[in-house]
This record gives C-alpha cells, sequence and structure tokens, in this order.
C-alpha cells in the first residue's frame, strides 16, 4: 500500500511539474490564455470516483496549496479550497468504483466546471477580478473543460488500472 | 437537527471553513518576506521545474528554428544595418553623456538625483507558468541570494512585462501587468507614463488590464496632452517604482474621460505575455522596498 500511494503522489507531483513547464510550450499561442490546463486536478477526479473521497480531499488540498504557493501572486489558499471541495463533493456524489467510461467523462467535465467556477467565486467575493462570469465562463472555463476532457480519454486506462491495483492493495492490508 | 450531519464533521468542516478564509485574508495583505515553509516549497519545486521547463524549450525552438531558416539572411542584413547605426550614435551618446555629467556636477546635483536614471538589467530564466486569468504569473530563476526585491521591474526584449510579488531565495514570481486592477489594494502601483519624443510635454497614469479586450488603460491623461494614436508609450520614472524608459505598448485610441478634465488612452501592450524564454530584472540604486 505504502508504495503504491507513494507512487500516485509522485505521479500527480510529475504532473503538477509538466503543466507548468511542458504543457505550455505544447499549446498553440492563441490557446495560451483560454486554456488552463490542470492535469493534477483531472486524475483527483478519477481517484474521487474509484478509490475514495477523502483521499481525495487530502490530495486536493495538498497539492492546491503547493499551486498557491508555487504561483503566489495574489491569494494563498484558493486553489487548494477549490481542488479539494469538488474533488471532494463530486466523490459525494458519484464515488462509484464502477463506474463506466461516459459516466467518468461526464464527471470529468462537471468538475471542472465546478473546480473553476469555485475559484472564480472566491476571486470575486476578494474583489479580484472585475469579468463577469459569462464572459469567464465562455472565454476559458469551457475551453478548459474541454481539454480536460481530452486528457481525461487519454488517462483513463493507465489511471484506471494504477487505481484498482491501489485498491487491492489496501483491501489485502486491511485482511492482513 | 443534527441528523444530516454529525456534529463533530460539522464542526470540523467549519473550523476548515474559517482557517480557509482566515489564511485568504492574511495572504491578501502585502508582505514583505515568505515564511521558511513557502521558501522551502517554492526552491525545491523551483529546482525540479527548471530542469524539465528548458529542455522543452530547446526542442520547440529548434523546430521553430528550422521553419525559420529562410529569414536568417534577411534577418541577418537587418541586423548589420542597425548595428552600423547603433556604433555611429554610440558614439554621439558617449559625447552627450560626458557632457551631461559635467553639467550635472556644475549644477551640484545630489549622489541620490545623480543616480536616479541608473539601471542594470539581469538576466532571469523562466521556470514555470500559470495561464490563469486571476492569477497569471511567471516563476523565474533569480531570488534573495541574487539581490531580487519585491517590486522590481521586469522586462522581456518587446517591453515591461510585470514587476516581482514574492521572493524566496532561489526563485521569484511575476506578477504580470493583466493583473492590474484599481480596486485590487494589492495590485502593482500604476505607471507613470509619458510618451516617447514628447517626453516633456506627455503624462498619464496606466492604471488598469482589461481582461476582455486585452488592453491597458492610461488615465488621468491632463486636456491638450500631444499623445496621438499610434504613439509608443513609455514609463516616465516619476513616482520611483518604475525607472525611466521602459517601453509599455503603442496608443491605439485616445478618448476625452467622463467629466472632460482629462482624457484616457488605451494602449495595446508590446509584451505578448506568452512564449516566455529570458526576461530581465530591472535593477535600480536601491529605489524599491
Amino acid at each position: 500500500m505504502r508504495m503504491r500511494r507513494s507512487v500516485l503522489v509522485l505521479v500527480l507531483f510529475l504532473l503538477f511539474i509538466l503543466q507548468g513547464t511542458i504543457l505550455p510550450w505544447l499549446m498553440p499561442d492563441s490557446w495560451q490564455m483560454r486554456i488552463i490546463p490542470n492535469l493534477v486536478f483531472i486524475v483527483l477526479l478519477f481517484v474521487t470516483v474509484y478509490h475514495h473521497r477523502h483521499t481525495a480531499l487530502v490530495l486536493g488540498l495538498a497539492f492546491g496549496m503547493l499551486h498557491d504557493i508555487i504561483f503566489y501572486g495574489r491569494i494563498l489558499g484558493a486553489h487548494s479550497f477549490a481542488m479539494g471541495l469538488s474533488a471532494y463533493l463530486i466523490g459525494l456524489i458519484f464515488q462509484l468504483p464502477r463506474a463506466p467510461l461516459p459516466l467518468m467523462m461526464s464527471v470529468v467535465l462537471l468538475g471542472s466546471l465546478l473546480q473553476d467556477s469555485i475559484l472564480f467565486a472566491i476571486y470575486s467575493v476578494f474583489n479580484l477580478t472585475q469579468v463577469p462570469y459569462n464572459w469567464a465562463l465562455l472565454n476559458h472555463m469551457l475551453p478548459t473543460m474541454l481539454f480536460h476532457f481530452a486528457i481525461g480519454l487519454i488517462l483513463y486506462i493507465p489511471v484506471r488500472r494504477q487505481l484498482e491495483l491501489l485498491k487491492k492493495e489496501t483491501r489485502k492490508e486491511e485482511n492482513a | 437537527m443534527f441528523k444530516l450531519f454529525n456534529n463533530k464533521r460539522l464542526f470540523i468542516l467549519l473550523i476548515t471553513l474559517v482557517m480557509f478564509i482566515v489564511l485568504m485574508g492574511f495572504s491578501l495583505g502585502s508582505r514583505k518576506s515568505l515564511t521558511w515553509p513557502e521558501n522551502f516549497l517554492r526552491d525545491t519545486t523551483g529546482f525540479v521545474q527548471s530542469l524539465f521547463y528548458k529542455p522543452a524549450g530547446y526542442v520547440a525552438g529548434l523546430f521553430q528554428d528550422i521553419a525559420n531558416l529562410h529569414d536568417l539572411a534577411e534577418e541577418n542584413e537587418r541586423l548589420k544595418l542597425m548595428v552600423a547605426q547603433y556604433t555611429r550614435e554610440k558614439a554621439q551618446y558617449n559625447f552627450i553623456k560626458s557632457q551631461n555629467e559635467s553639467l550635472q556636477k556644475d549644477l551640484n546635483f545630489r549622489e541620490a538625483q545623480k543616480n536616479l536614471y541608473d539601471f542594470e538589467l539581469h538576466i532571469a530564466q523562466v521556470i514555470s507558468l500559470t495561464t490563469e486569468p486571476s492569477n497569471n504569473s511567471i516563476v523565474l530563476d533569480l531570488g534573495s541570494k541574487d539581490g531580487i526585491k519585491p517590486n522590481m521591474s521586469v522586462i522581456s526584449t518587446e517591453g515591461l512585462v510585470g514587476v516581482i510579488s514574492q521572493v524566496s531565495n532561489f526563485t521569484s514570481t511575476v506578477k504580470l501587468m493583466t493583473m492590474m486592477d484599481v480596486k485590487d489594494p494589492n495590485s502593482q502601483p500604476a505607471i507613470a507614463a509619458t510618451v516617447q519624443d514628447k517626453e516633456d510635454n506627455s503624462f498619464g497614469m496606466i492604471e488598469s488590464y482589461d481582461a476582455q479586450t486585452g488592453m491597458l488603460q492610461m488615465n488621468k491623461i491632463p486636456v491638450g496632452d500631444p499623445i496621438a494614436v499610434g504613439d509608443t508609450v513609455i514609463s516616465s520614472g516619476i513616482g520611483g517604482m518604475y525607472p525611466r524608459g521602459l517601453t509599455i505598448g503603442k496608443v491605439v485610441d485616445v478618448k476625452v474621460g467622463d467629466y472632460g478634465y482629462t482624457s484616457t488612452a488605451t494602449i495595446d501592450p508590446l509584451a505578448d505575455f506568452q512564449d516566455w524564454k529570458e526576461l530581465f530584472v530591472v535593477f535600480t540604486e536601491e529605489r524599491v522596498e
């Protein structure tokens, strides 16, 4: 269990590094301001659906805080709160170990919209953003959702297989 | 009444919520330095990120270079012309500079006044970035160990990009101009700006960025100001935080403001806020805090 779980954390860290360094180079210029990739969050959605929402909550809080500290421009805690809460809420509704692909993909769409909306709400509460919600929705939330959908499709098989192994190991440990 | 949530869980939930609001409120205020956990996290992650960002840039740049190969000869020609012109102007510049210095000496300038317009550029590598609209920032590989301080200006080869917002030992975060906002109490201060070739007659304050149009807003331009569409806007150095002479953008529109006392100009920033490679941090003589 220890091993699998640390592999999960390492993979999430690697994804976090990739989304800040390599992805901006792969993205076409005109999309750069419109797609905000959050690979860590996609994997967290998989964790919350196939594994457990509490794991996703803790990981979401931790990696959100990491993002907040590294890219500290305005406030700390916004990403931490948004990622933790939305991963937990999605898990509360959709935690199904046998969820099929179409359901998982709609979860990715919904979760990404939820997370972006929570972030938008936090920035609005602190008066840090002046743009109206429907503009933000069309400008970056929807393109980001579609991008996350595509990444979700790519990650579906490997991530699900790993999570199943993780589950098996956890069960074995509980029985022992 | 609390059958839905059991009491303990509700308690934890509320405590966490309060903690988060406290944390956000606390971090919203301006902070001079970071705490050690933040420093540690930023420096270690920054190191890992720097291993990835630059090689990726080289690979991406290689393909671009191959595509641009046939433009190279033409560009070389143009650069040679510019160098010739530059050497001619350099002689002129040195002459004017020495003259200026001797005049300053004659007029008994204070030491502080002499240093007013001195600044040097330090090259910095980008190590990662986030393009999120409400928190658009870049991480650089220079930190407080290299003498970086908050509020130093950061420029690219095109123009002003933003200011340093947070500094840890080996990395620092740049807050881009796209986050300029009059209503945000911690936004970077407004830039006192003027127009190139009309430096003595023109004045305005660049105060905010409009995310919807991608343009900067220059306010408080006095009536009768010679600013016109197509002019290049540069920082004027008044007020002290931004050094003089950093290019900012081109004027695309000038309008008389709401009450008719001042005009407002819309400025298209020259820096394009994407494809970051190297940036320059502007070191001034002890004028930033």
